[in-house]
């Protein structure tokens, strides 16, 4: 699968602080979660242990796609500061 | 950082940068803020900087001096199915000479250069530097606020050219909240290739280029993909239409490895190393999306604006941003010229766009977005032209038909009648008259 390498290719400043956090509370009564496939970095993934959505900011290509489709009003979105955050070389 | 400027314009991308340049050229203290460490760090494009005469207006001969990649001079649309698919290629050599119609480019290394460009003028680039907000008196824009320690700074004028989201435009009240059909998703990946080999399989000499579009590679959901050829690189990806992402349950990256590995695009892959891979939102509403392009001391321009459009055959973006950024410093130059930054002066910008090509080829093509919104032409046309091109050239043995019962019977077994005909018609609206 080519999936993973795309992953890994790209280059990242990760700030200590996430750029987009997720309400828990409010995301929790949705029902397509639609976040969890159509991210294009795969940041969003469905817990089903602790029946919640696991979010991971690290991998975040900043397009905007999960601020949205999010149907909920479940994100806090900003860009990263001080040139934080996704790095493309060549795009 | 001093804190007080004739102009801040926010994001220097292709529209932020233009403005920037022209009016530092025009003697205007420009401060460019940038949130990415350089300049293109955070900007991603499909491939294609359609020709744009302002950038010719500002390096004569522009096609010497910016870092292109290749000029196109081969566009190709390909409708696939898994099994086969069938290709309209046009190639002229006409567009084998200056001004090229169209470069393929690498956007980190292009914006970076066009803003050393902005800055070799004057203005002040400021980057790695995120706006949060901007300041208001009233309902007039009078400055940004920066995330930085006393991050205030004032201007008599702001340009919001901060992108698809632009979330400038939405504090000043330019623009309502987005929804997802008025957005595509747009995901790439660059694959290296020997010069030669891309050469040969784009069978392209010199510096060459071939735009190549697909349609019906992506599953049933609106969208499509694409190839551009670098020099020694292509550009591979795909757009998907948010609202029909939202509704598919495949994620775009799967899609992707499915686009690829499909047999006209696998071929062309072949030993190709994996460099890089990129995700962004495009502004994808048409006309009807544009927000309202001006305030008291605002103007928005490039994606910020929506200023973007596809009708199917053409996709053209970056030398809208190019031209708006340009009429939004002509508009600024002339208010400070005036001493006025109301709203009612800066609506020069509104009118200068619409007596150009951007608002009159946005409005030209407003009807197409209804087509982009027509799902069978991602799914059931592709289906249909396979079927009818493969019966068309098939020898079994078996007496044959004229392609008018071929494409009747085809065509009554995939699609009723009626939404036939009424596609027909949206597509004729669309692209024809």
């Amino acid at each position: 699968m080519i999936v993973d390498k795309l992953f890994e290719l790209v280059s990242y400043r990760v700030h200590p602080e996430p750029h987009i956090v997720v309400n828990h509370n409010v995301c929790q009564s949705c029902t397509h979660r639609a976040c969890t496939f159509a991210c294009p970095a795969h940041c969003y993934q469905w817990n089903p242990a602790k029946e919640r959505i696991d979010f991971v900011y690290d991998a975040c290509l900043e397009c905007g796609t999960c601020l949205i489709i999010c149907d909920q009003g479940a994100l806090e979105w900003h860009y990263p500061k001080d040139g934080f955050g996704v790095h493309f070389r060549l795009t | 950082m001093k804190n007080n400027f004739d102009v801040i314009v926010v994001g220097a991308g292709p529209a932020g940068t233009t403005a920037a340049l022209r009016m530092a050229q025009k003697g205007l203290q420009v401060l460019l803020l940038e949130r990415g460490e350089v300049p293109g760090a955070k900007n991603m494009f499909g491939g294609v900087l359609c020709n744009c005469p302002v950038l010719n207006e500002f390096f004569p001969n522009f096609w010497n001096h910016a870092p292109w990649e290749r000029y196109v001079v081969k566009r190709i649309v390909t409708f696939m199915v898994p099994e086969s698919s069938t290709s309209l290629v046009f190639e002229t050599e006409n567009f084998d000479r200056p001004p090229y119609n169209g470069y393929s480019l690498l956007r980190p290394v292009f914006d970076k250069w066009y803003a050393e460009k902005a800055q070799e003028a004057g203005a002040k680039l400021v980057c790695g530097c995120t706006v949060e907000d901007v300041l208001q008196n009233g309902k007039a824009v009078t400055g940004v606020r920066v995330a930085r320690e006393a991050g205030d700074v004032q201007a008599k004028v702001v340009i919001a050219a901060d992108g698809v989201l632009s979330f400038l435009a939405q504090k000043a009240g330019l623009r309502k909240e987005f929804a997802p059909s008025q957005m595509a998703l747009g995901i790439k990946a660059l694959f290296r290739l020997k010069e030669e080999w891309i050469n040969e399989r784009f069978n392209v000499v010199r510096r060459q280029g071939v735009s190549q579009e697909f349609i019906g590679c992506t599953q049933g959901i609106r969208g499509g993909g694409f190839i551009y050829t670098q020099t020694d690189s292509l550009s591979v990806g795909l757009v998907l239409h948010l609202d029909s992402l939202k509704k598919s349950s495949i994620a775009p990256y799967e899609l992707f490895e499915s686009f690829i590995s499909a047999f006209p695009v696998r071929r062309l892959l072949k030993g190709g190393q994996l460099l890089e891979y990129s995700a962004h939102l495009l502004p994808e509403g048409g006309y009807r999306m544009v927000p309202r392009l001006f305030t008291d001391g605002m103007i928005v321009a490039g994606d910020a604006a929506a200023l973007c459009y596809t009708n199917g055959l053409t996709q053209e973006g970056m030398n809208l941003a190019i031209t708006s950024g340009f009429l939004a410093a002509e508009t600024v130059i002339e208010a400070f010229n005036k001493g006025d930054f109301s709203g009612r002066q800066l609506s020069g910008y509104e009118r200068r766009l619409q007596e150009s090509f951007v608002l009159k080829d946005m409005k030209t093509f407003k009807k197409t977005a209804d087509l982009m919104y027509v799902d069978r032409l991602f799914s059931v046309y592709p289906a249909l032209v396979g079927a009818i091109m493969e019966q068309i050239f098939r020898s079994d043995g078996k007496p044959r038909k004229k392609i008018g019962p071929i494409a009747w019977q085809t065509l009554k077994g995939s699609v009723k009648m009626r939404q036939f005909i009424s596609d027909i018609i949206k597509g004729g609206r669309s692209l024809i008259k």
